[in-house]
């Protein structure tokens, strides 16, 4: 059975359209992240051999694209996956205590999955959204100003 | 200051502006169909003497770029530079967010100006609502004939896609953009060929930043004379800055290009927190040389600051109060650059890399004074050794850092103990360090 469903794979052809015809590999970021998204946050090997004849090109070429790019995993990530800001202006703003925070709270290393399969995040550099500092992001939501007491209410909240 | 007029931030608190209708009932799209009734070399001429500077990083003349893309019969692309990842710098996302038909309208008459029928606005991949907002506004042009086959009823056609990113600071870099956009790692390359010659699928290729494309309908709508008139000499119109750090109102604010360091630090974002002092200023992305508090009376433009031996960079000001340990601060960013090279070249590879181990070892309380020199001596091996400036922008602070605060650094290496970023604490030093 293919990773690459219709309805997926309606999509996909939507996002090469975009390309001329004869560079459809351009379309490889945009196609790893839905299918990302469609296999609950990391691409599996099979994944990106899908990818790969879907456009045409070799399996190595998706392969050192989703180790490149921070945003693509090949590991699996908790159902909320914090990215938090350790960069300069967000380090101005007090960051460590609240990545201290974080981290004792999940009780797991950058990378890896909590138990319950809830959480995981990683330290990141500048999310562009500096004057909020210090700034986590779990997909499209920003949360900003955080205190190190914020960031265990956060958690809390999206564990339930 | 504050009852100066808006252009590329005056639609922020009008919601009604994100469709194309409520745009066009701001104004919009009016300077797209003036542009469309004039001579493409008109155009860019304006633009020119608009004297509109890039807002990426470099600050080079938009219409001088534009002069530069080669003729061919080919294809020809506009790709913008919606990347935005240099530390401190958070304007090119609003302006995407909260009014995308103005980047739209940018890139139209951009390319109309140079006769390119298709353009790529290339967004980080963490910028979910601006990769939403743009990419919806380019559909609502579809419908409504602003875009595709006949652009405004003539026969311009033009197409715009929106590409994601993954997260890659290196895919800010012009030709590092343009790989990632072909589908590969986002490595830079060697230029010449500039992408103006060899470009995107080996095409002519424009690449310009968001907020300098934002700014062209503006020049269309008031002319060359009344855009230069916000600005100061060289450097036309207004600017967005972005202030992080130690000042009592953080944000990203719309100024005239002549304002001061010192206005924006004190006058519009309130100064320093109660009952701190200013100690240093990084007046234009993490990448730029720091400034001591007596050099703040400097205009915000591309060539004072060049002048004192910094830059405008991206705009993106980090103000540090006299809490701040500069050894961990520059630590910090140390870290970003050898996170962020992409390891084609081995001058900024390994660079990168003994800066952050060598400032490591410095801040865990181990480092010795001779560090300082050998620190110097890997600079000097990393500038203009490379195919891009990352290792450049990695050298800048460092030695800038270390040249204006070597007492501290001094101090802070006799002492021989880990110290906070902030406030000076006593702090072990992380089990598994050297
Ligand atoms: C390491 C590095 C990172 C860069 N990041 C960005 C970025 O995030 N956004 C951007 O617009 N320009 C960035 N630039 C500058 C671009 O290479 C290029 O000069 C710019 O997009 C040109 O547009 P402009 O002329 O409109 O400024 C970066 C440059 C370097 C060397
Ligand atoms: S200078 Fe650094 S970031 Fe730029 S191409 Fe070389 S290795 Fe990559
Ligand atoms: S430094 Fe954290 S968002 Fe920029």
């Amino acid at each position: 059975m293919s990773l690459i469903h219709e309805q997926l794979r309606a999509k996909f052809n939507i996002v090469l359209s975009r390309y001329p015809v004869d560079q459809k590999q351009s379309a490889v970021i945009p196609l790893l992240h839905l299918l990302q998204e469609d296999l609950g946050g990391h691409i599996t090997l099979e994944g990106q051999r899908e990818v790969a004849d879907f456009l045409g090109i070799p399996v190595a070429k998706v392969h050192e694209v989703v180790t490149f790019y921070t945003m693509l995993s090949e590991k699996p990530r908790g159902k909320n996956h914090l990215l938090v800001c350790r960069t300069l202006p967000c380090a101005l703003s007090g960051c460590e205590s609240v990545i201290n925070a974080i981290h004792t709270k999940l009780n797991v290393k950058p990378g890896e999955v909590t138990l319950d399969g809830k959480f995981s995040y990683e330290e990141v550099e500048c999310l562009a959204q500096c004057h909020l500092g210090p700034v986590l992001q779990v997909r499209d939501q920003v949360h900003g100003n955080l205190t190190p007491e914020s960031a265990i209410q956060l958690i809390d909240k999206l564990g339930k | 200051m504050t009852d100066f007029q808006k252009y590329l931030t005056k639609n922020f608190d009008n919601p009604a502006a994100l469709t194309l209708d409520g745009y066009v009932a701001s104004g919009g799209y009016v300077a797209l169909k003036k542009a469309l009734g004039m001579q493409p070399v008109e155009i860019i001429d304006l633009v020119k003497a608009a004297n509109l500077r890039g807002r990426g990083g470099a600050g080079f003349p938009a219409g001088v770029k534009w002069g530069f893309l080669a003729k061919t019969d080919g294809p020809k692309y506009l790709c913008v530079n919606a990347d935005e990842g240099e530390p401190g710098t958070f304007k090119d996302g609003p302006l995407m967010e909260y009014d995308p038909h103005q980047l739209i309208e940018g890139v139209a008459i951009a390319c109309f100006a140079l006769g390119i029928h298709s353009a790529y606005i290339y967004i980080r991949g963490e910028f979910y609502n601006s990769i939403r907002a743009v990419e919806r506004a380019v559909q609502d042009c579809y419908k409504k004939g602003v875009l595709g086959k006949g652009v405004l009823g003539t026969s311009f056609a033009l197409d715009i896609a929106v590409h994601p990113g993954a997260g890659a600071y290196i895919c800010g870099e012009e030709t590092g953009l343009l790989s990632s956009l072909e589908g590969k790692k986002g490595m830079p390359k060697l230029k010449p060929p500039f992408p103006a010659v060899k470009g995107l699928w080996g095409c002519p290729t424009i690449v310009n930043n968001v907020e300098t494309l934002a700014c062209v309908p503006h020049i269309i709508n008031v002319g060359a004379d009344a855009w230069n008139a916000l600005g100061c000499e060289k450097n036309g119109g207004t600017k967005l800055y972005c202030v992080s750090g130690h000042v009592v109102k953080p944000g990203y604010y719309e100024l005239p290009h002549s304002t001061t360091l010192r206005q924006l630090i004190y006058d519009v974002c309130g100064g320093t927190k109660p009952g701190r002092t200013l100690k240093a200023v990084v007046p234009g992305g993490s990448s730029s040389p720091i400034l001591l508090p007596e050099e703040i009376d400097v205009r915000m433009d591309f060539d004072s600051l060049g002048k004192i031996g910094t830059m405008l960079g991206s705009a993106a000001v980090i103000v540090m109060d006299d809490s701040v340990s500069m050894v961990r601060a520059l630590h910090n960013l140390l870290h970003f650059y050898s996170h962020e090279s992409c390891g084609q070249c081995t001058p900024c590879r390994e660079g990168t890399h003994w800066l952050h181990v060598i400032l490591e070892r410095i801040v865990n309380g181990q480092g010795k004074i001779e560090d300082l020199d050998r620190i110097q001596d890997i600079c000097g091996n990393m500038v203009g050794n490379t195919i891009c400036v990352l290792a450049d922008a990695a050298v800048l602070p460092t030695q800038s850092y270390i040249k204006k605060f070597r007492p501290e650094f001094e101090q802070y290496i006799r002492a021989g103990k880990r110290v906070s970023l902030l406030g000076g604490l006593i702090e072990t030093v992380p089990v598994g360090a050297h």
